[in-house]
């Protein structure tokens, strides 16, 4: 399952690669599986459509390979790192430095301008300062809402705080972002803008990505469809 | 952190009701103190300026000084016998008619005649002259007033001042022993002295320190007690009960306040679990979170603590001298304060378990 | 009802903490209560609860009984005072008594008329009748100061035998003991025996018949300025301390009453804030906004009447309790007061609340506008 770079002789690792993944959970006396034995690699860059109907499991895939949910048996490797047996604050430091985040109602923190919403990133975890700071008016410039930097989330309008949405989940630079249905709330033309956008900025960065969906018109700006029912992959 | 203060700069609203409580509590507790202090301040002055080794009291006076009589000779013989400095002392409270006011407004004065200067009080002056407490100036006295003490109407000059020697709330003079004697016999024959005779004695042995207590009793028999100043003080009639019973309330209220405070941060916590559930999963540690917290209650607090130190300092100075016997001193303030710290990041802590509780989880799948 | 319940329920730290905070300040508002009545009865009980309608004092003693000193000459002008009916001397000291084999400071309250100046009525035995009795306060009966107990005065040695008890008598807050004058004046001799004859402290007067105790009170003011005469009452309240005890308290009691609202207030506000997307779903299936009203008010009630039976449950033995020689008293009347005003402050203050439940449009629940 690895690629080789483009002069063809160090294999390169894919971003991420999950395999025999079983979630169990409990509840009360009975035990119910959400995910059996899943299998899934992305690949460096590659941009996957996680597709499913509600309570599939698509979402505790997702917090498995966003490291919010540890996996009852299987490994996951994100980035070349092996985050199977980590405990919370491995977790929490990983998440810090190898994911970002897009959630599905945006979750904008409310009493913060859009560039304090991109460096909250920093101040929960790196504190890198100027760095972060540079980097955050860079991805608003990107973006194109670098005339926003300083409205609150009530004075943006939904596509641009999807935008900032973005850009809070590349702060840390990730290998891997995770959108958990980023057009959900959105109306048919704004969803179509915002997946346009999330391609471009993925692939302009080499960032991987999955895209947690029910919707299957959001696909087609991805590059491969996992279908997931009952907890089982099919691809 | 930084969020959490943005937070309050950005959303004051929210924190304004908790903060307006909070003051109404710290201005309980500052007041309350400040008033505790004042009585016993305004009680017990002319006790705790006496720079003594040792007060000496009869032994069925229960530290008394109107039923306190210490026999002649005794003074010369525990100078003889200690080596140390002994002089007499004994008070008498009168009413005060001073010039200009009428004649129904009288001033409430405690005569004391005394041998040994207390602290802050220059050796005794002339006969028939005495040294006033500065809260008799609320009475209209001053400098040079001629004070006519109780029914003789026994004339006493004022020639100079000294502070914080009030005694059972009044404001003291200071004269030498005999016109303290001639005031009492004159004004109070049933409390009348002989001459040789006094309520106390003051006994200043520099190198008995300590022991000087154990000693006084050991020479003058078991007719005389010998009592520290701090412990002179604690008798002197409801210092103690006004200690206890105000501490008491004041340790209710810092509960009333730490219960405020858990429960108002425990209800904006309900409020930001999905935040706080964003946050976690983008990298946010639990202790971050919880700083935060305590960041804002400690901010709300001093701000509170803030406004209610200057309310109470303006009360002090609305308040008319006389009606309510509150000092305002900056170790209460600061020791209210540091009680409400306390009481807030107590109370924060009731939220702690909740916000260790939140799942990162539920930042996703959930709209 | 069936809502108000069932949530409280499920938010068991949030309201219980609520109920805790108002626990504490009933508890305390009562308390205090208790110990402002408690410590003025205690403080000059003497007065108010003895025989004499009229006190005289001379206007050097600034309203003290201890201070005061009644001259002869003063004494002349209450006598040929218009209106006064019957005079007599009233002296009070205090004294380092041992009773039950421990030292106290007692107030002994000399009187030469019965009915101008020992208390009005007793609770327990007789008056005195010879020298050497005495009638006590009740409440240190347990201390030594029961009927047929001897207090013995220090020093000297003089014996006074207690006959009867007397309820709410203290003075100062310490034990007091009403003896004859002549009883009195051998208690001063017996300690000090470089007193001369004591001159009393004040005069008990008693109006001619069909004079008011104000008038007396005028006439004899009106001789000397010198005089100071009160009734009864006024010279209980007039006593210095008194009115700063009230206006402490009152300062006090208020403050605790203006945070129980603020608590109740704020709880709710923030509870419907953070429960306006149930409010409204709640709206748009139809649920009137009168019953989610009704529901936040019955809450607010069962808050304050649980935090309200805290505080009682707290308050209730210690208002049995004597706090340094203070007796307090479970205070009925004060129990009802601040329950009627808690409720009306508590449930007011949720009124803020209730307007914002109205204000609910159900139509929000469909345009997700609820949480704005």
């Amino acid at each position: 399952m690895t690629t080789t770079d483009i002069a063809g002789d160090t294999p390169i690792e894919p971003t991420l690669q999950m395999s025999g993944i079983r979630k169990v959970y409990q509840l009360g006396d009975t035990e119910v599986v959400a995910l059996d034995h899943a299998e899934i690699t992305v690949e460096v860059g590659e941009i996957v459509a996680l597709v499913g109907p509600s309570g599939s499991g698509k979402t505790t895939l997702c917090s498995i390979a966003g490291g919010i949910l540890s996996a009852s048996e299987g490994s996951v490797v994100v980035g070349g790192e092996d985050i199977t047996d980590y405990g919370s604050k491995a977790l929490t430091t990983f998440r810090q430095n190898q994911v970002g985040f897009v959630f599905q109602s945006v979750h904008l923190v409310p009493f913060l301008t859009a560039r304090e919403n991109l460096l909250v990133v920093d101040e929960m975890g790196r504190r890198e300062g100027r760095v972060a700071r540079d980097r955050a008016d860079r991805l608003l410039a990107e973006l194109g809402i670098d005339d926003r930097e300083k409205n609150l989330p009530s004075q943006l309008s939904g596509g641009q705080k999807q935008r900032v949405a973005i850009g809070r989940a590349l702060m840390n630079d990730p290998q891997l972002v995770l959108f958990d249905e980023p057009t959900s709330a959105l109306d048919t033309e704004l969803g179509a803008q915002v997946m346009e956008l999330i391609r471009n900025e993925m692939k302009a960065r080499g960032t991987s990505a999955i895209v947690v969906t029910h919707d299957d018109r959001i696909t087609e700006y991805c590059d491969r469809t996992v279908r997931i029912v009952d907890g089982h992959l099919a691809a | 952190m930084k969020l959490a203060l943005r937070e309050l700069v950005r959303r004051p609203g929210r924190f304004v009701t908790a903060t307006a409580i909070l003051t109404l509590i710290a201005i309980l507790l500052m007041f309350l103190g400040s008033l505790l202090d004042g009585l016993i301040r305004s009680s017990t002055g002319a006790v705790r300026a006496q720079n003594a080794d040792a007060l000496v009291f009869s032994e069925s006076s229960q530290a008394s000084f109107l039923r306190s009589r210490i026999e002649p000779g005794l003074a010369a013989t525990l100078e003889q016998d200690l080596g140390a400095d002994v002089g007499g002392l004994g008070v008498v409270q009168l009413g005060a008619r001073v010039p200009g006011n009428g004649p129904r407004d009288l001033a409430n004065v405690a005569l004391w005649g005394y041998e040994l200067a207390p602290d802050g009080v220059p050796e005794p002056p002339e006969p028939g002259e005495v040294w006033a407490d500065e809260t008799l100036r609320a009475d209209g006295v001053e400098i040079g007033h001629e004070l006519l003490l109780g029914s003789a109407r026994t004339a006493v000059t004022v020639v100079g001042w000294v502070e914080d020697t009030s005694y059972n709330g009044q404001g003291s003079l200071w004269a030498d022993v005999e016109t303290w004697r001639n005031v009492l016999n004159t004004n109070r024959p049933d409390a009348a002295l002989a001459d040789g005779v006094f309520q106390s004695l003051v006994v200043r042995s520099g190198e008995l320190g300590a022991d000087t207590t154990a000693a006084v009793v050991a020479v003058a028999g078991p007719d005389y007690i010998a009592l520290t100043v701090s412990q002179a003080i604690d008798e002197i009639p409801g210092v103690t009960e006004q200690q206890t019973t105000f501490n008491q309330i004041l340790g209710v209220t810092v509960a009333i306040a730490f219960v405020v405070i858990a429960l108002f941060f425990a209800l904006l916590t309900v409020e930001r679990t999905a935040l706080y559930g964003v946050l976690k999963a983008i990298g946010a540690r639990s202790r971050t979170i919880f700083a935060g917290l305590v960041g804002q209650a400690v901010v709300v607090t001093l701000v509170a603590a803030t406004i209610a130190g200057a309310a109470v300092l303006l009360l002090d100075l609305a308040i008319p001298p006389g009606s309510i016997p509150l000092y305002v001193s900056a170790s209460r303030i600061v020791t209210s304060i540091v009680l409400l710290l306390v009481a807030a990041v107590l109370g924060c802590a009731f939220s702690l378990r909740r916000v260790l509780r939140v799942d990162p989880a539920s930042a996703l799948g959930s709209s | 009802m069936f809502l108000a319940l069932k949530e409280m329920r499920r938010a068991k730290a949030r309201f219980g903490l609520l109920i805790v905070a108002i626990g504490l300040l009933v508890f305390l508002i009562l308390f205090q209560q208790s110990l402002q009545n408690g410590l003025l009865t205690s403080f000059v009980g003497a007065i108010r609860n003895q025989s004499a309608p009229v006190l005289v004092y001379s206007v050097d003693g600034q309203r003290v009984i201890q201070g005061s000193i009644i001259t002869p000459e003063m004494e002349q002008l209450v006598d040929g005072a218009d209106g006064v009916g019957d005079v007599g001397r009233i002296s009070q000291r205090t004294f380092t008594v041992t009773a039950g084999g421990d030292r106290y400071d007692a107030g002994i309250w000399g009187y030469e008329d019965e009915a101008l100046g020992a208390p009005s009525s007793l609770v327990e035995g007789r008056y005195p009748t010879t020298s050497g009795e005495a009638v006590g306060s009740d409440a240190d009966a347990s201390n030594g100061f029961g009927v047929g107990d001897t207090v013995v005065v220090e020093p000297g040695g003089l014996e006074i035998t207690i006959v009867g008890l007397a309820e709410d008598v203290q003075l100062s807050a310490s034990p007091t003991l009403f003896v004859t004058y002549d009883t009195y004046v051998a208690a001063i001799r017996s300690v000090n025996p470089d007193a001369a004859d004591p001159l009393p402290n004040v005069l008990g007067v008693a109006p001619e018949e069909g004079i008011t105790d104000g008038a007396l009170v005028e006439s004899i003011n009106a001789e000397s300025e010198q005089l100071d005469a009160l009734t009864r009452d006024d010279a209980a309240d007039e006593t210095p301390g008194v009115a700063q005890v009230r206006q402490s308290f009152l300062l006090i009691l208020l403050l605790y009453a203006l945070v129980v609202p603020c608590v109740t207030g704020l709880f709710f506000l923030i509870v419907t804030f953070q429960k306006s997307d149930a409010l409204t779903l709640l709206r748009a299936i139809g649920a009137p906004a009168g019953r989610l009203v009704a529901s936040l008010l019955l809450q607010a009630l069962i808050i304050i009447g649980a935090g309200f039976a805290i505080g009682l449950l707290l308050y209730t033995p210690l208002s049995q309790q004597q706090l340094g020689g203070i007796p307090l008293r479970f205070e009925t009347r004060a129990v009802v007061f601040w329950a009627v005003l808690l409720l009306v402050l508590g449930v007011g203050s949720s009124l803020i609340s209730a307007r914002r439940v109205l204000a609910i449009d159900p139509i929000e629940a469909t345009t997700g506008g609820a949480n704005r």
